[in-house]
Parts: structure tokens; sequence; C-alpha cells
């Protein structure tokens, strides 16, 4: 059965950042230098085909864009300059689009008026609750105690249901992604034994970042991993310690050396990331699109009003304190309501799920053999 | 005769290439004793100058006739052995060369038997020579006026070199107007340049040249004669002027009279001739032209699709490359696009050939342009189908898509087909008229494929352009001028020689029965009606011997070749 080539779909990944896809002529230079270029998992190439003709259908169901992690060494090699790795890039934005049911996704990658709108305009509701319940119950010259501004028990207890919604979203695009990969691939059976017995793949992958070290250049999966850390640390601080870091005036260290190391990092990495980006000497920095500015930009600023806010305290500037926790929390909210289901953040969760997948998809691959060549070495066995 | 000779011997040891296998004093030994010999030596390399005055010196000092040299192939030294005879003073011909390096040291191992051989064949050398006779070199007039078939751009161009060169041309075009297939194009590859402008330019020089004469619509009918010497007959096939035919005297034929174009019809998947929007690419060249890239209907299309090698590199049509379809399918990439903005072009091919000056950067710059590349196995080509109802395409095209692996559908509101490039339905006729030869595709076969392109096996007769090979402008107006070269050099010396070796009719023998005359494969045999005999046209023949060995009076005598020549060399050999 032919598959319908749509020749306008390279326009439409134009808006996620695709450019040059159409100069690729195949010679496979791209797929020689990648480290994860394996069958059945063929990269870049096979995606760079299929975007040039237009196989929608087919890569909704592609892994390969999540198991590249951009190194660039393609878009290096490539004779023609067609930019193999950017490829695979905004075909990781255009999956994000449509993971995401609501179409929220889309309109960021399509439109940066959009995000930055939506942006400003949670930033803005938070800002203006949190002043108003501040007010309402507190004193803006109290940062902790019985009268604080934000006292720290019951923003704990608006982080858990802002994470509650955040998995909900996440949790269900995540669905989406395995219907679209796995669960409808008719010549893939994966058993739930299966499932199970691959899990552990899961974290592993999210902390180790395993895979992105086999790239040859080893410096962005470091920065990487010290960025994917330090998040991870002042996540599980925030999420299970809120009441040690914001409490004081004792400073309770065995909190808060995480929670400085993990500054230090999400600033280093971060501005790092910022100064490749307006360098454009690595491939991976090369192109930048709003998003990506989006996403260090945000980062930038919760690291930097975290950090900043806590200092304050520290200084016994309890008003200077709360206001920088309410901007804090301006670019907290906005970063995890909109960033993380819709926006790059999601891929912290797509590119484990796509290691899992794949492994589980290229193990039950056998079974997709003709059964007339399979059959009679059975029977000879 | 043969007695009153006197033949100097040379056998050359050409370094050690003779010597180390050939004992070339025995050889020397074995020719001193042969009737007539009156010198014999040997040397290192005969063909070098102090080789060549030993010979001059021989012939002056002791009054040698005849000469002999033992060394390699006369392919390459025979002219300088002859030219250094006639520096002493002796006919040239009354020199033959044994081959006693190709022939014995190079190929054999065995000392003893090489010698013999190099004997036995030194000998036949010296048994011929004393039978050789005195032959004269002689020469034809040159006509300068020059006779092109075709009034392409390749026949234009070469018409123009002779003519600005002081010659008189005269050019024959089958059809009202000038400019062949390239007037039916409108950009070219790979710089986008107007065909219009380089054809207009062309033709105005043609036309105001006052030493070129054109024939629209002009038929020649027959060409009679020999190098330097032709006739020829120019019809005028007009709708008015029906006027008995013109008849000119020229010394040189160039062939150029192009190809025609595959006809789409006969391939059946393509749909051409029954979907309406199947078109050739000649007839996207006409929408081009016109300005208005549309479908039948008068729509804009949406999607457009190019489908390369249509008759061409398939084992049941042309097997060959028609070389330009590529470069024509990338044109049209571009030249679509800036027709209908917006528009989707597929290029469908097999292998993309882009291996001229430009080309590959072409070829990027297509790219460039988001043209979608798909490529197909030779064999397995794409087949075009109407569109359903619901689609948002008028067809739909299947391609085994070769670099995906995957079998898929592309839209095409319009379909261009590459067709390919053929010899032209009358090349049989014009290959008889001027007596080249075609190959198994109707293209006339040149001269030689790389030393001698442009030149024929017939003297005089030039080709030219596309009528030899598919090719391209640049690559047909190189030929053309190339001809135009070859022309000029010989109209520069004024007279043409002609070998002294050719054959001849003893008139007194010949019976008039006419078997040689359609044997002869250069038409150089004619048939004198009123004495009833046949007669030899010296500069065409080539001395091949056919009309000797086929003659049942043995009236053809070949010079050079006579049978007492044939025999004593024999008679050596066997000696």
């Amino acid at each position: 059965m032919a598959i319908r080539a749509n020749p306008k779909l390279i326009d439409e990944l134009e808006k996620y950042g695709a450019q040059d896809v159409s100069k690729c002529y195949h010679c496979g230079n791209c797929s020689a230098t990648c480290p994860f270029s394996k069958e059945p998992y063929i990269l870049p190439r096979r995606s760079m085909r299929s975007l040039q003709m237009g196989l929608e259908d087919k890569l909704l169901g592609d892994l390969e864009p999540w198991l590249c992690y951009y190194c660039g060494e393609c878009s290096e090699e490539c004779p023609r300059d067609a930019e193999p790795g950017e490829t695979m890039m905004s075909l990781r934005r255009w999956l994000t689009a449509r993971y995401d049911f609501t179409g929220i996704a889309g309109l960021f990658y399509r439109s940066w008026r959009a995000e930055v709108i939506a942006v400003l305009i949670v930033a803005l509701l938070t800002g203006i609750g949190f002043l108003l319940w501040g007010f309402s119950q507190g004193s803006i010259s109290q940062y902790d105690g019985p009268n604080a501004f934000l006292p720290s028990s019951q923003v704990h207890l608006f982080d858990w249901i802002m994470a509650g919604v955040l998995i909900l979203l996440l949790g269900t695009n995540c669905a989406r992604m395995w219907w679209f990969t796995v669960g409808r691939d008719k010549d893939v059976h994966v058993s739930f034994g299966a499932y199970v017995r691959k899990a552990y793949e899961l974290p592993y992958n999210f902390l180790t970042q395993a895979r992105y070290a086999q790239c040859e250049r080893k410096r962005p999966w470091l920065l990487h991993l010290v960025l994917m850390l330090s998040y991870l640390t002042m996540l599980i601080l925030i999420m299970f310690f809120l009441g040690e870091m914001a409490a004081g005036p004792e400073v309770d260290w065995r909190v808060h050396v995480f929670g400085l190391l993990a500054t230090v990092g999400l600033l280093t990495t971060t501005i790092l990331a910022m100064r490749g980006r307006l360098r454009k000497t690595e491939p991976l920095y090369r192109y930048s699109h709003e998003t990506d500015w989006m996403f260090l930009i945000l980062l930038a600023v919760v690291a930097s009003t975290g950090f900043l806010q806590f200092v304050l305290h520290r200084s016994g500037l309890d008003v200077a304190a709360n206001i920088a926790y309410v901007v804090h929390l301006m670019a907290v909210v906005p970063m995890l309501v909109l960033e993380v289901p819709f926006s790059k953040w999601a891929h912290l969760a797509y590119r484990p799920l796509a290691i899992y997948f794949a492994d589980l998809k290229a193990e039950a691959a056998p079974a997709r053999e003709p059964a007339g060549e399979a059959a009679p070495v059975a029977r000879v066995a | 005769m043969t007695e009153d000779v006197k033949i100097g011997v040379y056998v050359c040891n050409c370094g050690t290439n003779i010597a180390k296998t050939v004992d070339c004093d025995a050889v020397v030994e074995a020719a001193k004793a042969l009737p007539g010999v009156a010198a014999a030596r040997t040397y290192k390399y005969m063909c070098s100058n102090p080789g060549q005055e030993m010979i001059v010196d021989d012939i002056v000092q002791l009054g040698l006739d005849r000469v002999v040299v033992s060394a390699c192939s006369p392919r390459m030294h025979e002219p300088t052995f002859r030219k250094a005879l006639e520096k002493a003073g002796v006919n040239p011909y009354f020199f033959e060369m044994a081959n006693i390096r190709e022939q014995c040291s190079w190929v054999h191992d065995d000392a003893e038997a090489a010698t013999d051989k190099a004997k036995a064949l030194t000998r036949a050398a010296i048994l011929r020579v004393a039978r050789h006779d005195a032959l004269e070199r002689r020469s034809v007039d040159m006509n300068p006026t020059t006779l092109v078939i075709g009034g392409g751009i390749a026949g234009m161009s070469a018409a123009l070199d002779i003519a600005d060169a002081g010659a008189h041309v005269h050019l024959v075009e089958q059809s009202d107007h000038l400019g062949g297939n390239v007037a039916r194009v409108d950009l070219t590859a790979p710089y986008l340049d107007s065909a219009r402008d380089i054809l207009t330019e062309r033709i105005t020089r043609v036309v105001e040249h006052p030493r070129i004469q054109v024939h629209l619509q002009g038929e020649v009918e027959e060409v009679t004669g020999f190098v330097g010497n032709f006739i020829a007959r120019i019809a005028d096939r007009g709708g008015n002027g029906q006027g008995a035919p013109l008849s000119v005297d020229v010394g040189s034929v160039i062939v150029a009279t192009g190809y025609k174009e595959f006809d789409a019809h006969r391939i059946t998947h393509y749909g051409y001739g029954k979907l309406p929007n199947v078109v050739t690419s000649f007839e996207l060249e006409k929408m081009l032209r016109a300005g208005r890239v549309e479908t039948k209907e008068g729509k804009r299309p949406q999607y457009v699709a190019l489908i390369h090698c249509v008759g061409s590199r398939s084992a049941e049509f042309n097997s060959y490359c028609s070389r330009v379809c590529c470069m024509t399918a990338l044109k049209y990439a571009h030249e679509v696009k800036a027709a209908v903005p917006g528009v989707y072009v597929s290029d469908i091919y097999v292998d993309m050939h882009a291996f001229g000056k430009g080309h590959e950067d072409f070829y990027r710059r297509s790219s460039e342009v988001k043209t979608l590349f798909l490529m197909y196995e030779k064999g397995e080509s794409p087949v075009v189908r109407k569109a359903a109802a619901g689609d948002d395409c008028e067809m739909l095209i299947e391609v085994d898509e070769k670099l995906s692996g995957e079998t898929i559908e592309i839209p095409a509101d319009l379909v261009v087909l590459m067709v390919g490039m053929e010899a032209r339905p009358d090349s049989e006729r014009v290959a008889h008229l001027v007596n080249i030869s075609r190959d198994k595709d109707g293209w006339f076969i040149e001269s030689h494929p790389k030393l001698d392109p442009v030149a024929t096996t017939t003297e005089g007769i030039f080709i030219a352009g596309a009528c030899q090979a598919p090719k391209d402008i640049p690559d047909s107006v190189a030929q053309a001028r190339a001809a135009a070269g070859r022309i000029l050099a010989r109209i520069a010396r004024g007279r043409l020689e002609v070998d002294a070796m050719f054959a001849e009719v003893d008139e007194d023998k010949c019976s008039g029965c006419r078997i040689c005359n359609d044997l002869c494969p250069y038409t150089a045999i004619e048939f004198d009606e009123e004495k009833r005999k046949s007669h030899i046209i010296s500069a065409l023949c080539k001395s091949c011997g056919a009309c000797v060995a086929a003659c049942p009076s043995s009236a053809i005598n070949a010079l050079h070749f006579t049978d007492a020549q044939i025999f004593a060399e024999i008679e050596g050999v066997l000696l």
C-alpha cells in the first residue's frame, strides 16, 4: 500500500526551526558519523527523507528524533549543509506539539508572540494572586514565622496542586506518545512482561543521561547532566523540604548546602548555554528557536530570584525578600505550567520514554520477519 | 628487375627491446647472403637521427636504391624512414619494414626461434622490396566552398566559422526557419540564460552573412564526387519556388542534422495522450515561453512532477542516456517555481547525471529551492493515474522510492515527461546520401571515438551536434566549431594530398560486370556508361583490396599490394 506523500509538510516544519532539509541528497555521511545510527533506527538520514517527502504519519510514529542529542557531528559532516542536527531538533519540537492534545504546544512553537503573551499573563496572574493573598493574610515585612507574607506551608500546598496538574497533562501526552510510537503499530507486539523487565531503563536513563555520554563531544553531555541534576535537586528540595528551606532564622545547612550547589549548577549551565547561543560557534547552538531562549530566560530568572530571596531573607531584608519571592513565583509558575507540558521542558519525559520504547520495539522487531522465512528454520531446529 | 637492385638492410636493436631476444647480428648475416643485398647493418636505435643518417649515407655512398628496416611496427616509423629515403633522393615507396619487435622479441622467449622468425620476416621484406614500384603521391584541389546540412545551433556555428574565415557556405535547412531544436527551448541550463538570446545572435549573423547562402525548406538530394570536389544537389521543397534543384560544388560537407525527441505515447503507464495534464518537456517549454504554466483546464498547478529518463536508459526503448534531460529538469524546477509562486515541484529521477561544467552547483541550487527529489529504480518506472474526487490534486504518481525504501504516492496537477533524444527518422537516408555509417541506435559514427570525433570514415564528410549522439548546446557547438576548424585547415593548404596507394582498373581486362561497384565500402568505384567499364576514384579509394579479390577478370590491381609483391613476401617467409 502506497503511503501518501505531503510535499507541504516541510513548510510546516520550518515554523518549528527546520531549515535546508531539501538540500540533503542522501549520501549518508550523517548516519555514518552518528553513534546511535543502528538498525532499526537510522539517524538522522531516515528522518530527513521522511520529512522531505512529507510522510507525516510515519514521522509521528518515529522515535529517532528523541534518540538524537544534537552533538552536531552530522551537521558538521554534511557536504550539502542540509543541517541534519537541526532537522532532528525541529522534529522534536514538532513531535512535542503533536503529542500534546490541547494544541497549545503547537501554538507556542509556531508563534513566539503567543508564547510570550501566555507567559506574561500567567506571570501577571501569579503575581497578582500571591500579592492579594499575601496582603490578605500576612505582612509584607514578615518573610517567615506566624505572620509571614507567603507562608511556606501554604505555598507548599500550592506546589503540590500544580504538580498534580502537570503530571496529569504530561502523563496524557506521554500516553499519546506511546500510542503513536508503539501502541498503534500493528507489527510490534510488546508483552507486558517486557514493559516490566525494561522499566528500570526509565530512571536509569533519566538520572545518568548515559546515552548522551556516547556522543563524541562530552562537554554538552556534562553541562546537560549538571543542569538536569541541579534542577532535580531543587525540585526535590522544594517539593519535600520547602519548610526547612524557607524557615528561619537558623540556616539548616543539611538542606541549604544542596540548594546552593543546585543554584550554582543551574546558573552556571544556563549562562554557558546562553553564551553558546549568542556565539553560535558550536553546531548545537548555531540555530536558536524562540522557545530555546524562553527556556533559558525563565530558568535564569527562576534560579537568580530564588537565590536572591534567600540572600535578602538571610540579610534580614524581609520586604525585599518577599518581593523577590513573588517575582520568583512569577517565573516559576509559567515555567512549570507552560514549559513543562507544552514546550521544551517536556523532553525530560519524552527522552527516557523514547529510549525505553525504542528498546522494547527493537526487541519485538523479529516478529516482523516474514513467517515464510522463519518457519522452515524452526522446523529444522 | 630484381637482379640489378641494391638493397640496404638495417636491423634495429631498439636498445635491448629487440636485441635481448633476437640475435641481430645473425639476422644481418642471413640478410647478406640474399641476392641484391648490398649492405646490412645493426644499430642501437634505427629511428634516431644517427640511425636515419646511416641509411642516407649508405644510399649516397653505396648507391642503394631499396631499403629494408627490421625494427618495430610500421605504424609508428614507416613515415620516418620513407622521409629518410626521400631525403637521399630515392622514391619513398622503395622501402619495406619487417616488424621484429612486436612480432618477435616482445612475444617470444625462445631466443633461437625468435631469431629464426626475425630472419624469415626480414627475408620476406627483402624479397618484397625488390619488386616495389616507384609510386607518386598525388594531390587534388580543395574546393573551399562547404555544404552544411542542418540549420540548428551546430550547423549555424560551423557555417559562421567557415564563412568568417573567408570561404563560402551553403547552409541547407529542412524546415522554414533556422534554430533547430534550440528554438523550441525557453531558458538553458545551468546558468538560465535565454535560448532565444543565444539563437538570435547566430541567426542574424547567418542570415546577414555575405558568404553564407541559406537554403530554407531545402533538401540535399544527392552528393557525388570525392573529398575536395563534391557536387551536391539541393532541392527546394518550399511551397512556391518549386524550381529545378540547385547543383553546387563543395569541398567538404558537415552533417549537423540533430535529433528528434522520444515519442511519449510509446510508454503507456505515464498516460501521455490519455491524461490531459501529462505533457512532454517540449510542451512545457512552450508554456514557459508563453509565460503561462497551467493545466489544460486553465488552472494554476499546485503540484508539478517531473519524470526523468522517459525513453532513455531503458531496456525496452533506448539503452543510452540522453544527457540533457537531468539538467533540463533542474532548469524546470527553477522556471516552474518562478512562473507559479508557491508551487511544489517533485523531481522523479533514476540517477542525477550532473557531469558538466557548473552542473553540480546547479543541482545543489535546485535542492535549495525546495525541489522534492524522488529516486526510482531503473526498470521500475512510476505509474501515473487520475486522482480521486476528494484529493487536492489532479493525478497521483506511485513511486517505489529508492532512498526511503517506501512505496509512495505523490500528488501532481501537471506531469512533465523528460523525453529523451532519438536519431531522426531520416538519418538512414542522410547516412546513405553522404556515405557514412550509423550505430545500432541510428546515430552517425565518428572516425575515432576519442581522437577523431568530428570526421567520418568518408574523407571530407564531417559530423557535428546531436546527430552523432545526444549532446547539449556547448558540446554541439564545440563539435561544430571543431569540424569547421578541420575544414579550414584543409582550405588553408589549398590542395589535398592523396595517398599513392590505391586500386586501378585495367580497362583492357574489365568486362564491365559491375560486381565491384556495390562492393566498395567507400563508394570509390563509378561505372563509365560510355566505355562500359568500372573506374576507381583514387581520392576515395582506401586500398582495402575488396574489389581486387572480387574481380572475376583479375582486372583490378592494388598499387603497393600487387600479386608479385605479395607472393614474393610469402616466398621469403617460407624460404
